[in-house]
């Protein structure tokens, strides 16, 4: 016994140095924290006792928490917190004037002028060589990229700026009393650098409300923690490095059937990435007392696009609705801002289609059907006006949806997919109204079956183009999978090939389809245990991080058949 | 309220107490949760002279006795390089007959220079390669992609050729066959066309790189059957063309038409004839064949059989032989490379005698990084490896590129997968396509920089003697697939 604590605990802290100490608060570029190191969970420790010490104050305990917040930014971006505490400081002064002003007309600058700034500091970091890039390769420009350094987290926080000042100019809420809280609520740590993107209206209330935990939310705060952990480190981070990255580095270097399940692959491992870290945040937020909104509820259990984008990010998606989708006419209101993109998108694309023309027909058929396909959506419905703005205004929001994931051509792909998909699927939704009280049947069970079905392989099928390094590469995996033929030997031996990857894939998948009830019943077993064993299951839990993320990648194999 | 506070004690308490519970975890239970263990099966490539070597030789000593001495060399041509170091070895002196072929091309406008380029899954889908042969081709002309396969697993992820093949082919590679029913071509490789009711065939289309816009000169060569009634089909233009195979030496060549952007040739009653591929030149210039071979490790060269590769050099007439391999030798958990060493001197001493003449380039392992705790670092193999490849690569007269230091050294294939735009992939051993052109030119700037000094050495030396009459006789006489 002896023996084993001087092995594993004594050396814990004998191995301890000036440099590891250092290392612990000092920001390196090449180690951002995240929930699931180990460096955060003994960071944690010590802040949460402090943090319960203070629960019964206000402002020591706001003061506290800003300070462990702008800790953590600076771990994960250096010294790019300056940046967050200054535009805090203008946006917090922008939304006081905004609430000040009494002219219609000047509250419209003002909150003109507050959106117009935090989008282009989003745009300088985000976009700049994106503009330059583009700029050069269509009108021949010779601009050198810039060196600009993306700030983690710069596009969930400048959302969260853009939705209090907003909030304040509808109205739907008072500005917070001091900057204090308004850096608070920016600066939360557990969802800043990487969402769920919170709304000014349903967490700035929580702030002035008495701190308060319950055991359900304690339950369900570790709940999420562990969940989270499995997703994003166990599953999502092996599939990727052992067989997702590989495959969508050099797909022809691998048979098609490993190409389609590189593209499942890819399915299973961002919904476990970003949903698994989303998780950890609303779960951490949780432990501290403040709740934040749902961000995932099985997006691949839905029957149609619509539905999925109910259940995908959802802060992100009913952002992007309430800001930019009814600020752009909803589904009332065409707008130049509204068709501005919709049409650059198309009018881009039947040139692209035509300056193709010379090599092959295709990009052309592709560029006019889908502009013909995107028109007759509006054109087939009955209330034509309103269809038509609705149709163009969500593919406005899709588009700019798209591009806010990353300065690529390819999320603009993406996200022009998931646009058309929406408009199509409503035009269906208006010719095959689904009967909302229908019995359950055979018939009606197997139609659900079909539509997860076809709704996941579309959602999967967008994804190709948001993973792929570029254009050619996405194009080429596709390609790749149509080469797929019925081999079950081959399958098989693929399958042995890669059985770690499989099976974790395969786990993804049977907990994302499990039925509810069942997952309900397992968290009830969860809650009804005694405090130790929950901790022991988390400790195990950690352990199976730790022991995922120290196998090392999996020898390369070529398969020749 | 005292409720409140014990529900965050509760969580508090259930966090340390889980910290305790992961130190226990971590030290009874096992330190990975899944091992890196290698599938068995006819589908994965595997060099099987690999396994075998490494069977046999499991406990071989591993004696030091190179790397104290200068190394010094004797002269060829009235040229001597200075003297090296065995850290930094490079072995300029050995590529003199090749720098020589080099000069003439250079200054007279004369001859042709002719590579081979051998690899693994490095140089798949013409990787490395092929930037290899752009720089050699932009500075010396020459136009082609030189020798193809009649099938490769890597086709489709080649861009400086269209290749595509029926899936009926009988395919035997050196990497898995040791008793081939023919012998394999230089490419390590025989083609059978045995399927008799179906028509094999093969399609080449040029692509549209710079030199390699056409298929120039395609030229078939195929081995020794008693099939006298073999025969292939093409198109020119409208017309089809059917052209007899006379398969009555070990290596035999036909000319199919003129250059042309497209090639589809079709394989009629060809059974039991070995095909080994086609050539692509334009008869001037650097041509550079890339025989890239996914698992190879470099020994299923010695299988190579020297009368059929003595006739493929008379009429391809090789000057340089480019070894790229190693990425397939890391994976073993031994350090002690001597095994691999012994072999490959014997490779490299075949080679030359499959190839009088031939000037040879041993470039070693590129960095490569494995898991070790947490942290991707240099694999512990990398640094003993490229050892024991300079050390044969001394020990048999040949040109050595150390990639591993050219690269950066220690920790290099890190930076290269995380460096935005990254050069490597995920994998942390292979190369996309912007690592690959980098790494073709810190080859080629290695060769041309031996080349220049090669230039001042050749212009100082103190007798020059008739160049023409030393150098490798055999492929200047008959450097003559395109006069037939």
């Amino acid at each position: 016994m002896q023996d084993w604590f001087a092995q594993n605990i004594a050396s814990l802290f004998t191995s301890i140095n000036a440099e590891t100490v250092q290392n612990w608060f000092v920001y390196n570029p090449k180690e951002p924290i995240l929930f699931n190191t180990g460096l955060f969970l003994g960071l944690f420790l010590v802040f949460y006792s402090i943090y319960i010490a203070l629960k019964n104050t206000f402002y020591p305990r706001l003061v506290y928490v800003i300070l462990f917040s702008l800790f953590f930014y600076y771990k994960s971006s250096g010294v790019f917190f300056l940046l967050l505490v200054g535009s805090s400081i203008v946006d917090y002064n922008l939304g006081n004037l905004v609430h000040r002003t009494q002219s219609v007309l000047n509250k419209k600058l003002c909150l003109a002028f507050s959106i117009v700034l935090n989008l282009s500091f989003l745009g300088y970091f985000k976009y700049t060589n994106f503009i330059i890039d583009t700029y050069n390769s269509v009108a021949g420009g010779h601009f050198e990229f810039q060196k600009i350094i993306l700030p983690v987290g710069i596009s969930f926080y400048t959302f969260q700026s853009i939705s209090y000042i907003i909030e304040i100019y509808r109205k739907e809420i008072e500005p917070t009393k001091n900057y204090v809280d308004y850096l608070f609520f920016v600066s939360f740590f557990p969802q800043l650098v990487a969402g769920p993107i919170v709304r000014a209206k349903d967490f700035l209330p929580q702030i002035y409300q008495k701190l308060n935990v319950t055991k359900e939310d304690i339950n369900r705060a570790f709940l999420l923690i562990i969940g989270g952990l499995i997703k994003k480190t166990v599953i999502s981070d092996y599939i990727s490095i052992n067989f997702v990255d590989r495959v969508f580095d050099a797909p022809s270097a691998y048979t098609a059937f490993e190409n389609l399940m590189a593209s499942y692959g890819y399915a299973i491992q961002i919904y476990c990435d970003f949903s698994g870290y989303s998780d950890m945040a609303i779960g951490v937020a949780l432990l501290l007392g403040f709740k934040l909104p749902t961000n995932f509820r099985t997006p691949y259990q839905s029957a149609s696009i619509t539905e999925f984008w109910r259940r995908w990010h959802i802060s992100l998606s009913t952002w992007l609705k309430d800001f930019l989708y009814i600020s752009v006419g909803g589904n009332r209101n065409g707008t130049f801002a509204g068709f501005l993109f919709p049409a650059l998108f198309f009018f881009g694309l039947i040139v692209w289609g035509i300056t193709q023309s010379p090599i092959s027909n295709i990009p052309l058929i592709v560029a006019v059907g889908a502009t013909v396909l995107f028109a007759l959506t509006c054109l087939l419905s009955k209330e034509k006006e309103r269809t038509l703005f609705t149709n163009v205004n969500l593919m406005t929001t899709m588009l700019l949806g798209g591009l806010w994931h990353g300065a690529s051509l390819r999320f603009i792909i993406w996200g022009a997919l998931h646009g058309m998909a929406l408009a199509v699927h409503k035009i269906i939704m208006e010719f095959f109204p689904s009967k909302k009280d229908a019995k359950p049947s055979f018939l009606g069970t197997v139609w659900l079956v079909v539509s997860v079905l076809l709704t996941f392989h579309f959602v999967t099928f967008c994804w190709i183009f948001f993973r792929a390094k570029d254009f050619t590469t996405a194009l080429e995996l596709i390609n790749n999978i149509g080469k797929v033929t019925f081999d079950w030997e081959q399958w098989k031996i693929v399958g042995q090939g890669y059985k770690n990857v499989f099976l974790l894939m395969a786990i993804g998948f049977a907990w994302h389809y499990l039925p509810e009830k069942l997952v309900e019943k397992m968290q009830g077993i969860f809650k009804a245990l005694p405090i130790i064993l929950k901790a022991i299951l988390l400790g195990l839990v950690y352990w199976l991080v730790y022991a995922t993320a120290s196998a090392g990648p999996q020898p390369f194999i070529y398969f020749q058949f | 309220m005292s409720q409140n506070k014990s529900y965050f004690v509760q969580s508090f308490t259930i966090f340390a107490v889980s910290i305790a519970a992961f130190l226990v975890f971590k030290s009874i239970l096992p330190k990975k949760l899944f091992s890196e263990s290698t599938v068995n099966s006819k589908n994965v490539v595997i060099d099987s002279l690999l396994l075998e070597a490494l069977e046999e030789d499991k406990n071989a000593a591993d004696g030091d006795t190179l790397s104290n001495q200068p190394i010094s060399f004797t002269a060829v041509d009235g040229i001597t390089f200075p003297d090296e170091k065995f850290e930094d070895y490079k072995g300029f002196q050995h590529l003199i007959q090749f720098y020589e072929k080099l000069f003439q091309l250079e200054t007279k406008h004369q001859g042709n220079v002719r590579i081979a380029y051998f690899g693994d899954s490095m140089t798949d889908g013409d990787m490395i390669v092929q930037d290899f042969r752009a720089n050699f081709q932009n500075k010396f002309g020459g136009q082609g992609v030189g020798f193809v396969n009649i099938t490769s697993e890597s086709a489709a992820s080649r861009n400086s050729i269209k290749h595509e093949f029926s899936g009926n082919w009988k395919t035997q590679s050196y990497l898995n066959v040791k008793k081939p029913r023919s012998p394999f071509g230089v490419n390590g490789h025989v083609f059978f066309a045995n399927d008799t009711s179906n028509v094999e065939w093969v399609k080449y289309k040029a692509s549209n790189l710079p030199n390699l816009s056409e298929l120039y000169n395609p030229t078939l060569f195929y081995g020794k059957s008693n099939n006298r009634s073999g025969k292939i089909a093409f198109k020119v233009g409208n017309d089809t063309v059917y052209k007899k195979l006379s398969p009555n030496k070990l290596v035999n060549t036909l000319v199919l038409g003129n250059t042309t952007k497209n090639l589809k040739l079709d394989f009629i009653k060809a059974d039991s004839i070995p095909v080994y591929g086609l050539n692509f030149d334009d008869g001037k210039g650097v041509h550079v064949d890339n025989f890239s071979n996914r698992g190879n490790s470099g020994l299923p060269i010695s299988t190579f059989n020297t009368q059929v590769m003595r006739q493929f050099h008379e009429k391809l007439g090789y000057d340089l032989i480019v070894l790229h391999y190693g990425t397939n030798v890391l994976n073993y958990g031994s350090l002690n490379y001597t095994w691999y060493e012994k072999r490959m001197k014997n490779v490299v001493n075949h080679l030359k005698e499959c190839f009088p003449g031939v000037a040879i380039l041993i470039v070693s392992t590129a960095d490569k990084a494995t898991k070790y705790d947490m942290d991707m670092k240099t694999d512990s193999a990398v640094v003993p490896l490229t050892k024991a490849q300079k050390k044969y690569a001394i020990q048999s007269g040949a040109g050595y590129v150390n990639l591993y230091t050219l690269m950066g050294g220690d920790g290099s294939m890190v930076k290269w997968v995380e460096e935005v735009p990254a050069s490597a992939n995920k994998d942390y051993t292979h190369f996309n396509y912007r690592g690959a052109k980098k790494i073709s030119s810190m080859i080629y700037n290695q060769v041309y920089g031996g080349y220049e000094q090669f230039k001042r050495l050749r212009a100082n030396r103190k007798q020059p003697k008739p160049v023409e009459k030393t150098t490798d006789s055999i492929s200047v006489k008959t450097d003559s697939v395109h006069v037939e």
